[in-house]
């Protein structure tokens, strides 16, 4: 699998876990609010990270690590991603995949083969094709995303959907609707956008969402979800 | 002084020091002479007249006291009369220093604020140093703290012990009855009195010592005066205890007291069957274990308070709040959730201090890196908890990079010299002993009274149990110029660091036994210390100090790695970091801690107590912290959270 970047201890990426998070290069969605746009848009700006020098650093510590958050970019784009997970999985780490859901077939196979602990998806917009696609920047396949959060809603394994609200791409109504669209779902997730590190630079100026905005959004998607909740300063 | 019969010149005035003036008078420096030194008559009477002619050849028509002292003291030095010159002494401080100091902040001590007090607190020390350094400790040590070979901790305080682990059970059993003091209050029957005693009591301990002071089991010795109180009152106690202990900066030098609160969250084996004292310090009838409730109440509202933080939300940084981790604390119930909010706290506010106590040992932690551990006679002490008083005497720390410069690469002489080093150490601790066994012999009458005060057939202070402590700076630099690599870049390099530390822990024991006193390793809290050190190394070492040093050398921002950590700067990962500095831990007895920078976001609390867990469980790591980003100023030694 090709790795661009390897944090080898960090206590922000999966809640209650010791973790070590790895990113992988490339990306099928331009979001414009994208933070890790580096290694969407240029991956080859970064050095490889190998292979063997994670699973070194796993293998001494795994008294330590409960597990290993995979990110991007998007992951499910990764070829060696299965056998990377099975690597994971003999040294008894667990592994958490982040993803935007446009590759069910990916998803549903690491489901089946029982390598993945923990999906976090991301939702972008409500569930239509236009909206959708406005916010990710990219034609998207609505369906594809409606699939992915039915294979994860049923899956058995904890998961969370989650949002980044761009308070110039979505209103309150839209994260209603989103709630809407997953309702049922056992944890829904909304991260405040950091404007500082957009892909889009337009985007970099525009206002941060206050917490009570935030306290807002969580008890409006509340009546949707079993759980909900908002990260970021 | 006198005024003269013989002299020449009736018209010199002298100004003396019980703020007189009075006219010239020979006699008044034969007098000194004789009364301060062992000089003959007949050269007191000599030197006295050549004085005489000097001062009066030259017209003047006002001297001081000092001034005359110091010509005196020239005249010693022509004769060669150096003891003499030394006994006849002055201490002081050249005006301009004193105008510096009383503009100018302390660079120092971080937790000195700049006011009238604090200049009184420097001025203090400046002076009890000197005299510590001429008068408590032959010349031989004196050299070597100066020249930086070793440095003799709180000489400014050389009338003090070092630091002190208390129990509020002396408080709630004898009240608060100091000697000499005007108004004595009895045994405190009501929890917010018995905060007022704890507080003013560690103020007068502050006092006395120059170090923390360290309550141990706070929330359970509480617990007796807690029963049937709501949480709403519980949460106010717990605010004004660590409110009022934080905001004492309105004592000695204008200083917080360092003070640590050791909080557990089951109740400490040694103290399960242990009669509880209550309300007015009668024993309520119960034992602690039956308190349990209320203990762990109050330990909850206290890390509330510390997460809330003060007025504007920010940490406290006194008091510690020391939090044992032991194996009873996962066998009792609601520990998740107790360890849940502590990590929040270690998150948000970066205050909480994990001491971990495996197996079956406990520790009493003091200061920020200083821990006891338990030993048989404690266990004993443990049931008549007011008993429970620890102290250490005084700190020596090791200028470890020199022992390897002065070596030169040869492992045979660096041993030699950390032995004939340590030698010389223990020997301060000889002497600093005696010393303030001389004031505490005085009992009441002494300087030292409230230490030597006697509710319970022992004094306050209780001597035969001190510890002695000898710290280490630097010793991955000495591990670098000696094998050429840091501690973190090989094994090899990490094998040679425990090595050495072994070697001074048995270094300590042999000269314990040969004192008779208990010598113990420690980790040294010495940001101060290793700017000095590596200062006076890049004047004497130059070429040697420059390939380790660290820091910026041109801007002068240089500094020693702190004891045995590995090098601060570089970025390796926390586990690494607990599991390699945990392996010094068990050598360094009297405490030794693991920093973890956890930057800027905030972590998540969960991940914190699964890493507190695995730290416990899988390493031998002493003692961790959680740092939130924070910022350093290596130039005066001041440490500030965020950037």
């Amino acid at each position: 699998m090709q790795i661009k970047g390897f944090i080898d201890t960090t206590f922000l990426d999966w809640d209650g876990k010791v973790a070590c998070t790895v990113f992988t290069p490339g990306c099928n969605l331009r979001c414009p609010f994208c933070h890790n746009h580096g290694l969407v848009l240029n991956p080859e700006q970064y050095e490889d990270v190998k292979e063997e020098e994670i699973f070194d650093f796993l293998t001494k510590h795994n008294d330590f690590i409960d597990g290993v958050c995979i990110t991007g970019g998007e992951p499910t784009l990764q070829k060696g991603l299965d056998k990377f997970c099975e690597r994971v999985k003999k040294l008894g780490i667990k592994i958490k995949l982040d993803t935007n859901g446009t590759n069910p077939t990916v998803v549903r196979r690491l489901l089946e083969k029982d390598l993945v602990d923990y999906i976090a998806m991301d939702i972008k917009a409500p569930l239509n094709e236009e909206q959708y696609s406005e916010v990710s920047g990219v034609r998207c396949e609505v369906d594809k995303i409606r699939e992915s959060v039915n294979l994860i809603k049923n899956s058995g394994v904890e998961y969370e959907f989650r949002t980044t609200v761009v308070p110039s791409l979505h209103t309150f109504r839209d994260i209603e609707q989103i709630s809407r669209d997953i309702k049922g779902a056992k944890l829904y997730v909304l991260q405040k956008f950091q404007p500082r590190f957009a892909m889009d630079r337009g985007l970099r100026n525009s206002r941060v969402l206050s917490d009570d905005d935030m306290k807002k959004l969580v008890k409006i998607i509340s009546c949707n979800v079993d759980k909900a909740f908002f990260r970021g300063k | 002084m006198i005024v003269s019969n013989d002299s020449t010149d009736a018209a010199l005035f002298v100004k003396v020091s019980r703020e007189d003036v009075v006219k010239w008078d020979r006699k008044s420096i034969v007098e000194a002479l004789l009364r301060e030194t062992t000089i003959s008559p007949e050269l007191a009477e000599k030197i006295s007249k050549e004085v005489e002619e000097t001062i009066i050849k030259s017209k003047i028509k006002f001297i001081t006291a000092p001034l005359i002292r110091e010509v005196v003291n020239g005249k010693l030095i022509e004769y060669g009369l150096e003891e003499e010159r030394k006994q006849h002494t002055r201490l002081g401080l050249p005006i301009y220093d004193v105008d510096q100091m009383l503009i100018s902040r302390n660079r120092e001590n971080a937790n000195v604020p700049h006011g009238p007090e604090a200049t009184n607190l420097t001025l203090a020390e400046s002076i009890k140093k000197q005299y510590a350094l001429l008068k408590i400790f032959p010349p031989e040590i004196a050299v070597a703290h100066e020249k930086g070979d070793f440095h003799l901790h709180d000489l400014g305080m050389i009338d003090r012990p070092y630091c002190s682990g208390n129990s509020l059970e002396y408080v709630k059993k004898f009240g608060l009855s100091l000697p000499n003091a005007i108004s004595i209050s009895k045994p405190a029957k009501h929890p917010e009195v018995l905060i007022g005693q704890m507080i003013k009591f560690s103020a007068a301990l502050q006092g006395n010592f120059a170090g923390a002071i360290g309550w141990d089991a706070v929330n359970l010795f509480f617990a007796p005066y807690l029963v049937g109180v709501d949480n709403e009152k519980l949460e106010q106690l717990a605010q004004m205890l660590i409110f009022e202990f934080a905001q004492q900066s309105v004592a000695r030098g204008g200083q917080s007291i360092f003070s640590d609160l050791n909080i557990y969250w089951e109740i400490p084996k040694h103290f399960i069957g242990v009669p509880a004292i209550g309300p007015g310090g009668k024993f309520t009838g119960n034992n602690y274990e039956d308190y349990i409730e209320e203990s762990q109440k109050f330990a909850i509202a206290l890390f509330k308070v510390y997460k809330e933080g003060d007025g504007l939300g920010r940490p406290f940084f006194f008091p510690k709040p020391q939090v044992h981790i032991t194996e009873r604390l996962f066998k009792t119930e609601g520990y998740e959730d107790f360890l849940y909010l502590i990590s929040d706290v270690s998150s948000d506010k970066g205050n909480t201090y994990y001491v971990f106590d495996r197996g079956e040992t406990a520790k009493i932690s003091e200061c920020c890196r200083l821990s006891f551990k338990l030993e048989k006679s404690d266990f004993e002490d443990a049931k008549t908890p007011w008993k429970m008083r620890y102290s250490a005497m005084q700190n020596v720390t090791l200028n470890l990079p020199r022992v390897a410069y002065e070596a030169g690469g040869s492992d045979e002489r660096l041993f030699e010299i950390i032995t004939e080093r340590m030698e010389l150490m223990a020997r301060a601790h000889v002497y600093k002993r005696n010393f303030i066994k001389k004031l505490l012999d005085m009992k009441n009458q002494g300087p030292l009274s409230l230490l030597s005060m006697n509710r319970d057939g022992e004094p306050y202070y209780r001597l035969h149990r001190a510890t002695f402590l000898f710290g280490m700076v630097g010793l991955n630099e000495l591990v670098q110029y000696h094998t050429g690599e840091e501690m973190h870049e090989s094994n090899q390099a990490l094998k040679f660091g425990l090595r050495v530390i072994a070697f001074m822990k048995k270094e300590a024991e042999r000269l314990g036994e040969k004192y008779g006193l208990r010598f113990v390793l420690e980790q040294t809290p010495a940001e101060s210390t290793a700017y000095r050190m590596a200062k006076l190394d890049l004047e004497h070492y130059r070429d040697e100090a420059l390939t380790v040093v660290k820091g910026i050398v041109e801007k002068n921002e240089i500094y020693y790695t702190n004891s045995t950590y590995l090098n601060v700067g570089v970025p390796l990962s926390p586990i690494e970091r607990v599991k390699k500095e945990g392996m010094f831990h068990p050598l360094i007895e009297a405490g030794s801690l693991s920093h973890i920078w956890i930057g800027e976001a905030r972590p998540d609390p969960g991940g914190i107590a699964s890493f507190v867990v695995k730290t416990f469980k899988n390493t031998q790591n002493d003692q961790i912290a959680f740092s939130p980003e924070f910022t350093s100023c290596l130039d005066c030694g001041r440490t500030t959270r965020g950037l």
